[in-house]
């Protein structure tokens, strides 16, 4: 549902308070599933109930002039990894999504995914203040008589009836409330403030690795943080702007309703590329006498916390090893509830050498869309702002500029009406920012700096909306 | 040889099904083999089967009840 239908609906029937306005992360990766056949693109929104903008679906509104008058719920409740690593069907709390990724023994029909999948979302209560929500959202027709995907109709009878007497068992130990719609739709209103993130700490559940992603989701922004790539953020989408987004026969996007991303790993390559260079990603580099080390390479697991109006991921210290010195490094990520910022602070805790000096690049490398293809980057402009202001206008032929002790370094993308902020505080702190060319059409903002034994080089990431 | 149909179930081809895409496979009733009108995959439900367990390779914890998400 986009913004125009919500407005239309609570215009003509105002008691709706309450529907179900998205399916998480449906957009290009589904449509390939589905031997791009499947016309609607979802990406981009929240993966838990919100309050809607009234100008942007996925955008969360950030208070009671922007609240469009409804909660929404997302369609199913799915896996925040193998949903967004994978293809997004097979996924969800919906017991046919477990049988369609074939996540079952053949043999004895058993699918404990499923009931980890729910309880995972139930521990997710842990990082929004006691609040945990999940739904299975389905109509019998999926139990259709001649099967569905290589089920027979037994087993799909079963895997609904197994689920639902799972939610009935939970119930009955007082783990769990069932609402209505309208019953949800009035909890949440009581329970969540407009500014209040939904956050979610997610362990793979499936695939047997260590895997950690964290996304964190409030009225400014959507992150993604990925702890196997050493809390690199893999993937943002600036709320901030509300971005305006018409969808429908006559409009500029027809079925395309994802939420425009600034970096995105799948679609936008990420750390891995087959050319010199990163694809979208926020990360940063450490070197030292020639040898460079990012901390994409680092595996590592985040703690969550929370000290007022702060989310705070700490990760565990990763071990750097170059030729002839090694450091213990440790990232701490910080959101701030209504600051539209993502703060991180890259701590070097201890140095074989105590006197070495490592160099530290604390980069972001973005674009914007939608989708895998690459949009016209032309109307971009990077800045550097401090003793002097500097400033290129995107045009594809990979030049660059560095302006010592930056007060920040920006990139204005007119498309979506995004302002994109990176300030540095540190040791030699020097701002940067770098255009791409044909063949890697992004933008690159950062900056350098130096960090001896004990020293800490702090970044913040703001996103605003540009007219 | 007639139009192909549908097999007793709908099975997915398991090789398009390996790169995340759900392909329906049609059934050639006269050489008793599915196969894929996306890919090149063919086979007899015995081999659709075995290939599908092998697809399961990724699920590693497949069989495990997960009750700890610390």
């Amino acid at each position: 549902m986009d913004a125009a239908l919500t407005n239309y609906i609570k215009e003509k029937y105002p008691s709706v308070k309450c529907a179900v306005a998205t399916c998480w992360e449906e957009g290009p990766k589904a449509y390939h599933t589905c031997n791009n056949s499947w016309y609607t693109f979802m990406d981009g929104g929240p993966w838990a109930p919100w309050i809607p903008s009234k100008v942007n679906t996925h955008a969360p509104a950030a208070n009671e002039a922007e609240d469009s008058g409804i909660v929404a719920i997302p369609h199913l409740s799915r896996d925040l990894i193998a949903c967004y690593d994978g293809n997004g069907s097979n996924f969800g709390t919906h017991p046919q999504n477990v049988l369609r990724g074939m996540i079952y023994d053949s043999k004895t029909w058993e699918f404990p995914y499923l009931y980890n999948l729910i309880d995972q979302y139930r521990a997710l209560a842990k990082y929004n203040n006691g609040y945990a929500y999940n739904m299975m959202f389905v109509g019998p027709g999926w139990m259709n008589k001649m099967g569905r995907w290589e089920a027979p109709y037994e087993l799909l009878v079963k895997s609904y009836e197994d689920g639902c007497a799972y939610y009935g068992q939970l119930k009955k130990e007082g783990k769990l409330v069932d609402m209505t719609m309208a019953e949800f739709a009035d909890y949440y209103r009581e329970k969540k403030t407009y500014t209040e993130p939904e956050c979610a700490l997610w362990k793979d559940i499936l695939y047997g690795s260590e895997k950690q992603l964290f996304w964190y989701c409030d009225p400014f922004m959507r992150a993604c943080v990925n702890m196997d790539q050493g809390g690199a953020i893999v993937d943002l989408r600036p709320y901030a702007a509300k971005l305006e987004w018409e969808i429908g026969i006559g409009t500029d996007h027809i079925q395309d309703a994802s939420y425009p991303f600034l970096i995105q790993e799948k679609y936008r390559a990420g750390y891995f590329t087959h050319y010199a260079g990163e694809g979208t990603v926020r990360s940063a580099k450490i070197t030292y006498k020639g040898e460079e080390v990012d901390l994409c390479q680092c595996r590592t697991k985040a703690h969550f916390s929370q000290e007022g109006k702060d989310r705070i991921l700490t990760l565990d210290p990763v071990e750097i090893v170059f030729a002839d010195l090694t450091l213990k490094l440790q990232s701490i990520i910080t959101f701030t509830e209504g600051s539209s910022e993502i703060k991180i602070e890259r701590h070097i805790l201890e140095m074989s050498d105590p006197s070495a000096k490592v160099d530290i690049n604390e980069y972001i490398v973005a674009c914007y869309g939608t989708t895998e293809y690459t949009e016209d980057m032309s109307s971009v402009r990077l800045m550097l702002k401090g003793s002097e202001d500097k400033s290129l206008d995107y045009a594809y032929k990979c030049r660059e500029d560095v302006l010592a002790g930056a007060d920040c370094a920006q990139a204005l993308v007119p498309p979506i009406k995004t302002l994109v902020t990176l300030k540095g505080e540190g040791p030699d702190k020097q701002g940067y920012y770098k255009e791409g060319y044909a063949f890697s059409p992004m933008f690159t903002l950062g900056y350098n700096g130096t960090l001896s034994d004990k020293e800490v080089f702090t970044t913040w990431l703001k996103l605003e909306r540009a007219n | 040889m007639a139009q192909a149909g549908k097999g007793k179930l709908n099975f997915r081809c398991p090789s398009c099904f390996m790169r995340d895409l759900d392909i329906d496979m049609f059934y050639d009733k006269d050489k008793k083999e599915y196969y894929c009108i996306r890919c090149q995959y063919t086979g007899t439900e015995e081999d659709v089967l075995a290939k599908n367990e092998m697809a399961r390779f990724r699920y590693r914890a497949i069989a495990k009840r997960i009750t700890d998400f610390d």
